[in-house]
């Protein structure tokens, strides 16, 4: 492959991608023919709100979808097919290319080992050879990078001797320490305080100019996604509404559902549109 | 200026931790430190503060769902922590609480009319004009369908769940009513709906609300005043836009700097376009 094409070939395509489950009532496809790129070390952001196959979505591409789901459609990362792998093989693109911060961070760490030993194991898992005082050098330098202070000490301390936000920096010292391709965060400072929040944030922004990675936020809150993203997915009901580039989708939205979201965007410096305009009937 | 209708003065609540203290004795936690705050009739005070800062905790004592550790609350010139059986019954139908999850505080067992003339049966008030009609009336004003009076809180959706805790709320025709992160689960088209309902239920009634939330951006929307919590204390209070436009604390000017933020430049092109959309439509209409 020469290197022009390399460069002009996106990060991440996904095309035709739908997710269905079957129950009771019959068949129900909660993400339904979405297409999307993501440039190399772009970020995207795909908002919606709840039910809007955003999360399904992000766990379709790291092929992490709950049991009884089917996927269909092509997910192509740097050229590579992903939906025709084998388990063994997703596990190691899981491992080596593609990282996920989740929204919960003291779920996704196990309570009864240090922090050290989960970053130190989740490495060695995918990098053979690795003794374990090298992986622990590791651990404690991706520990530092995400700013974590005194990182050589708190490296054996156990999750519930970390806040909230330092568990999350600490899941995002663990995708660091592989060096990911491309990082998933799904919703990653929800469950924060507003201040933390802000240095997560300046965190996974800093990562991306650091490493180049390429990031895909999942999230329902636009403010946060404007700041973040370069382009824009916006789902509901499993649909894909619209996309672009982010400035695009904030000064000229095309759908009717994305300027009602906007609308209704809770704004610190200004009332919202939906109040504003007090002849809007409310639904019911 | 008239009298507040609520004052709280030096509030104090203290939890006991236990064997965390010297030698293993009991440790007592300040969650509330020193609060003194006043909600005036009709106006909109707004306690703010990140998770562990004492608001709800706040809240629950001036709903006197927990008692105090020190200080006084008034409520219309009476002291609430002296009431006692029927006047303490008659506070609890002048204060009202709606809670942020609205399935974990309605009973999932019983229907909207049960849920929504409990606190008068509670109170054994007669209901007015009959349980069924009494229920339709209430359901309308907060913008549910009335024929749905017999159904259960899980056939509603989330922001149709919270419109049922607020008719609960109403049902007593309460002077205060404490919305304790009463938007924060709700989806931002639902959240925004929820809060016009809230103001426009306030302009047609005249209660008063004491706002509790973590998200300043929805406080804006809603507040008179607004007062900042941080570890147990009250670090500022002031009208809404001076708090929000010249902030005098130094927490408080963190907490606004680190609020994300859409592009003020982004929204002003936005309504410009909408602008030119509406134009060309009535142009080709």
């Amino acid at each position: 492959m020469s290197t022009a094409t390399r460069d002009e070939q996106p990060l991440l395509r996904v095309r035709d991608l739908t997710v269905g489950f079957t129950t009771a009532a019959g068949e129900t496809n909660v993400v339904k023919h979405l297409d999307f790129d993501l440039a190399r070390g772009g970020a995207l952001g795909i908002v919606g709100e709840s039910g809007s196959g955003k999360s399904m979505t992000s766990l379709a591409v790291m092929g992490l979808l709950p049991k009884g789901a089917k996927r269909t459609g092509s997910i192509e990362l740097d050229g590579t097919e992903l939906t025709t792998l084998r388990e063994r093989q997703m596990q190691a693109v899981r491992g080596d290319r593609i990282a996920m911060v989740f929204q919960d961070p003291l779920s996704s760490l196990n309570p009864y080992y240090t922090v050290g030993t989960q970053i130190m194991e989740a490495y060695r898992s995918h990098r053979t050879g690795v003794t374990r005082r090298a992986a622990r050098k590791i651990a404690i330098e991706a520990m530092e990078r995400v700013h974590i202070k005194d990182a050589a000490r708190r490296v054996d301390h156990y999750p519930h001797q970390f806040s909230g936000g330092m568990r999350q920096r600490v899941m995002i010292a663990m995708t660091l320490s592989m060096e990911p391709d491309l990082i998933i965060a799904d919703e990653p400072t929800t469950a924060l305080d507003v201040t933390v929040q802000a240095q997560i944030l300046d965190l996974l922004a800093e990562i991306r100019r650091d490493t180049g990675a390429g990031l895909i936020l999942i999230t329902h809150d636009l403010a946060v996604v404007s700041e973040v993203a370069d382009h824009i997915v916006v789902m509901r009901d499993g649909d894909l509404v619209e996309q672009g580039p982010a400035e695009r989708i904030f000064c000229d939205p095309q759908a009717d559902y994305t300027r009602m979201l906007l609308d209704a965007v809770p704004r610190i410096d200004d009332e919202i549109g939906l109040l504003r305009t007090t002849s809007t009937e409310e639904t019911r | 200026m008239s009298e507040p209708l609520l004052r709280a003065t030096n509030l104090v609540k203290e939890f006991t931790i236990r064997g965390t203290g010297l030698l293993g004795r009991a440790a007592r936690l300040r969650a509330v430190d020193d609060v003194s705050l006043e909600v005036r009739t009709g106006e909109t005070l707004a306690l703010v503060g990140e998770s562990g800062s004492g608001k709800s905790t706040t809240a629950r004592l001036i709903a006197r769902l927990i008692d105090t550790t020190g200080g006084a609350i008034e409520f219309a010139g009476r002291e609430v922590h002296a009431l006692t059986g029927k006047d303490l019954h008659a506070y609890r139908g002048e204060v009202q609480v709606v809670f942020q999850d609205p399935y974990s505080s309605l009973n999932p067992k019983h229907t909207v009319e049960r849920i929504v003339t409990a606190p008068l049966i509670y109170q054994k008030r007669p209901v007015p004009g009959g349980a069924r009609a009494f229920t339709r009336e209430l359901m309308e004003r907060v913008g549910l369908n009335p024929d749905h009076s017999a159904r259960f809180p899980a056939q509603f959706s989330g922001g149709q769940a919270q419109r049922i805790g607020i008719a609960r709320a109403l049902a007593v025709s309460p002077k205060l009513i404490i919305a304790d992160e009463a938007v924060s689960a709700l989806d931002v088209s639902v959240q925004a709906q929820v809060i016009n309902l809230l103001r426009r239920l306030q302009d047609e009634e005249g209660f008063s609300y004491l706002f509790i939330a973590h998200d300043l951006a929805v406080v804006r929307q809603i507040a008179t005043r607004v007062a900042v919590m941080n570890e147990g204390r009250i670090v500022e209070t002031g009208d809404r836009d001076q708090v929000f436009g010249d902030p005098q604390d130094p927490y408080t000017r963190k907490l606004l700097a680190a609020v994300p933020r859409i592009r003020p430049e982004w929204d002003a092109a936005r309504r410009r376009n909408e602008r030119a959309r509406r134009e060309r439509q009535e142009a080709g209409a």
